[in-house]
């Protein structure tokens, strides 16, 4: 019974407490789940729905979150498209600590078939969350001209690039080239990149475009794709470039490997290669046959040169051509309040690689993380833009603060020197606050997990002087070795003293003996003191307890308390081989003490004086007579 | 006769000419603090020894742009002035390290590490230099925390702390000499337990003495490990660079007598191909 109640006790225990504790927070970390979940989006938009072969679409992919920096989308292989990217956007918010940021990759699209196609979903992945669009669906139809010209009259041109193409080789009527507009350039300094495909065939197929693979550079595209027509040795080709910005990372050789194009021949020719459209119309072909022809582009090299010497302080490697602002969000904050510092550096130049402005000493500011957003635009074919550093600054102090110029230094590589600008002085106002400055950090804490790519040393340390510690042990090691015997010393003399007092405690009369004599003789300087101060009786008072307890510390009796007889008899016994004569002294001494001592009356200065002789010749003698033992 | 009064704070001796006063309330403790006391202000009073902070900066700047050897230059001019500060040792290692002279690396490593190493950095690095030439800080085998704990005092502390309490317990046991009665009583176990503190540390040292660290090299370059203290000797084995080797004598004008306790070898390397810890 009593068990089935223990049973009873437990089963109401789990599903009473324990469950729906269990519960409640497998539900509240659903919650937070969620909400983490949240954090990540994502959002695809096109200019318009419906477009003709020969257009462009412009497809804006925007990414938003919770942290400084937002992933870059996914962009699926397209068989339909093809895909260029054009610029990026960001714009970052801070509220109270809280960070947004929204980025908007824009991206051009060619078409390549006529009908409907789709975009497929594109995702963003931040290593935590992933988020995805939706498919995209777009009408592509042929374009007024290719319908037109289709319908009408026979290509223009077609006699002329028949004439022309009949007696060449293939190679001649189709290939691929490569160029750049300069060998040479600084880190950082932009150097275009021309693939241009010219054929003079027609195609059955879409040429399917293999860009190349850099060493020591980066790259931008540079689009939208051109078309066009040139004639070369008298033979009219229709051509199509891509552009790339690269910009070199280091000083020393950079290269290009080659890029390839792979297209399908057409065997019969359907379509005229000077036809405006001539591209659109292979594209928007499907399932002709013909012969695969691989082209490439040759290796290319660079030379990446060194950065001049004489660097300003501030210089952190840019180059290109930049100017600098900065703002404050607010000019008017409390003390403890967060501000947020804006530095925006515009120009033309590879602003990926920017790094943020050094901050000159912020006094009585306490400042925080600083992140940056990145707005790229590629007009010209040039790559420019602003990137933005806002850093988190709290002030620390009230009253007006003046924030001095932040200098930004890069090189131009077109006048080929450093070149330095600055921001103007800010101010802000800081009055008295509530609460000091608080954390603010631009990470997700706990929640990405951190997985090491590499080990090192660690770093440098710049701490001057060795630890207290270890200087008070190198002191003490330091000291000379004898000054290690003081303790031994002390040690060794308590010892003896110790045991010094002990005997003493265990043999009192041997130290009494032994001292009576120096006792005696201080009590002789107090009563010639007291003869001097002309006190007679108190003199002899002190020679007589002197003498009594000189002989009490010599027998080791109370001599005090006996009578004469009885002390001459106590010291024949201790010391029987003290004479008769000195026997006498003590006692005819004793007598002479008792009767001044007790019948003062009679007492001279003389008297007095005499006894102290006497004592002091008595005593003389008795030391004599008792080391006779 | 001679007797003892305890009254108040004090206790005096009376009696046959001695007297004397010491505070009841001294203990064991007091004193050792008093003696900390003491030896840190000693600490505190040694000249300026330490360098400038700006030098340091400048040397560290040089680092961070990878001008190692010039910072290297600047350490070791430290190390020369200051042959108790770790950290300059550290990073005389860590230039070494930059400038791909896993030889000396190791060897500055190990001198910061002999100073100072329960440091975590100090420790960190000198294991990183170690597996980069095929050894490790902590032996096979050996637990991480007891390697911790063997090492958690340097052998300059364990000295001195064997010091210190070599002399609390002569102080501890003449005061004990010297007290009353129930003083006497209160400082029953304190020179003993003084005493035992002292073996304990000497006991740590004499352990130690087998490491590596404690009478140590470091091969800064390639040596031949000879059968005899001399050329005509079989070379026996070829110490790599790095390789850290405990010496085991070093009466000979030429040779260093080491061991290699890994491997169970011994034998005699010129002098002048290691470089003592």
């Amino acid at each position: 019974m009593k068990f089935l109640n223990s049973l009873k006790n437990v089963f109401k225990f789990i599903f009473c407490y324990t469950l729906p504790l269990t519960a409640i927070v497998l539900a509240v970390s659903l919650m937070a789940a969620q909400n983490a979940r949240a954090a990540l989006g994502i959002s695809a938009q096109i200019d318009r729905t419906e477009l003709e072969i020969t257009d462009n679409l412009y497809l804006t992919v925007t990414i938003s979150g919770d942290s400084a920096s937002v992933p870059e989308p996914t962009i699926p292989p397209m068989s339909n498209f093809n895909a260029y990217s054009s610029g990026r956007s960001q714009s970052i918010s801070i509220m109270n600590g809280r960070i947004t940021t929204s980025v908007s990759f824009t991206y051009i699209l060619t078409p390549r078939f006529i009908g409907r196609q789709k975009i497929p979903a594109i995702s963003a992945f931040n290593g935590r969350e992933k988020a995805i669009t939706s498919e995209i669906e777009v009408t592509v139809t042929k374009s007024g001209a290719a319908a037109g010209t289709a319908q009408g009259s026979p290509p223009q041109h077609q006699g002329a690039a028949g004439r022309a193409a009949a007696p060449k080789a293939a190679d001649t009527l189709i290939f691929l080239k490569a160029e750049t507009d300069r060998r040479t350039a600084y880190p950082g300094q932009q150097i275009n990149l021309l693939i241009r495909f010219y054929t003079a065939v027609p195609l059955t197929s879409n040429p399917q475009y293999l860009p190349p693979a850099y060493k020591n550079l980066i790259f931008e595209d540079l689009p939208p794709v051109r078309n066009g027509e040139v004639t070369i040795k008298d033979i009219r080709y229709s051509f199509s470039e891509i552009k790339t910005a690269l910009f070199g990372l280091s000083p020393g050789p950079a290269s290009i490997s080659p890029a390839s194009v792979i297209a399908q021949l057409q065997s019969n020719e359907h379509i005229d290669p000077f036809d405006p459209n001539f591209f659109q119309k292979f594209f928007s072909m499907n399932g002709s046959q013909g012969a695969t022809k691989e082209l490439k582009t040759e290796n290319l090299t660079l030379n990446i040169l060194p950065l001049p010497d004489g660097a300003p302080l501030s210089f952190t490697g840019a180059v290109g051509n930049y100017t600098i602002a900065a703002e404050l969000d607010r000019n008017r904050v409390k003390t403890g309040e967060a501000v947020n510092l804006s530095v925006t550096v515009s120009g033309t130049g590879s602003l990926t690689t920017v790094t943020a402005p050094k901050l000159s000493e912020l006094m009585g500011f306490k400042v925080f993380d600083t992140m940056s957003s990145l707005d790229i635009n590629k007009k010209n074919d040039i790559i420019s833009g602003k990137k933005v550093f806002t850093t988190v600054i709290v002030p620390r102090s009230e009253g007006p603060i003046r924030i001095p110029q932040i200098k930004f230094a890069f090189f131009d590589p077109e006048v080929k020197t450093y070149r330095e600008v600055e921001t103007k002085p800010l101010e802000l106002n800081v009055e008295k606050g509530d609460s000091d400055a608080k954390n603010f950090n631009f990470t997700q804490p706990g929640t990405q997990v951190v997985s090491a790519t590499g080990s090192d040393i660690r770093y440098v340390s710049d701490k001057a002087k060795a630890p207290v510690i270890i200087r008070a042990a190198g002191v003490l090691f330091g000291m000379a070795w004898w000054l290690n015997l003081l303790p031994v010393a002390a040690l060794l003399f308590s010892l003896l003293f110790s045991n010094i007092q002990s005997f003493r405690l265990r043999n009192p009369q041997i130290f009494r003996f032994r001292q009576a004599k120096a006792a005696a003789g201080k009590d002789i300087s107090r009563a010639e003191t007291e003869l001097k101060a002309d006190r007679l009786k108190e003199a002899v008072s002190v020679l007589y307890d002197s003498f009594m307890e000189y002989l009490s510390d010599k027998t080791g009796g109370k001599i005090s308390a006996l009578t004469t007889r009885q002390a001459r008899e106590l010291i024949k016994d201790r010391f029987p081989l003290m004479d008769e004569y000195h026997l006498e002294e003590i006692k005819s001494f004793w007598e002479q003490l008792e009767m001044f001592h007790f019948s003062p009356s009679s007492l001279t200065a003389q008297n007095a004086k005499d006894l102290i002789t006497r004592y002091t010749v008595l005593l003389e003698r008795l030391e004599k007579e008792f080391k006779k033992k | 006769m001679s007797m003892l009064s305890l009254k108040g704070s004090g206790f005096t001796v009376h009696g046959s000419g001695f007297k004397s006063d010491f505070p009841v309330s001294l203990y064991p403790i007091p004193y050792t603090l008093i003696l900390s006391c003491l030896l840190f202000l000693c600490a505190f009073s040694l000249p300026a020894l330490a360098y400038d902070k700006n030098e340091l900066a400048e040397l560290n700047d040089m680092y961070k742009n990878g001008k190692y050897q010039e910072a290297l230059d600047g350490y070791l001019k430290m190390t020369q002035s200051e042959s108790e500060n770790p950290y300059t040792f550290y990073n005389a290692g860590n230039a070494y390290f930059r400038l791909n002279r896993p030889g000396f690396a190791v060897l500055y490593y190990a001198k910061a590490f002999k100073l100072l190493p329960r440091d975590p950095d100090m420790r960190a690095n000198l294991d990183y230099a170690l597996k980069q030439t095929g050894q490790a800080l902590v032996p096979d085998g050996v637990p991480k925390a007891l390697h911790y704990v063997y090492y958690l005092l340097s052998d300059l502390e364990l000295k001195a702390l064997a010091i210190i309490f070599f002399w609390l317990a002569c102080f501890a046991g003449a005061l004990r000499a010297l007290a009353g009665e129930k003083l006497k009583e209160e400082l029953k176990t304190a020179p003993y337990a003084t005493a035992a503190a002292c073996l304990f540390f000497l006991l740590w040292i004499g352990v130690r003495d087998s490491s590596p660290f404690t009478n140590g090299a470091v091969a800064a370059a390639p040596a031949t490990l000879l059968s005899g203290p001399g050329e005509k000797f079989k070379a026996n084995a070829t110490l790599p660079e790095a390789r850290l080797v405990k010496i085991l004598d070093e009466g000979d004008e030429e040779y260093y007598e080491i061991g290699l306790p890994g491997e169970g070898i011994k034998g005699w390397v010129k002098k002048t191909d290691l470089q003592k810890i």
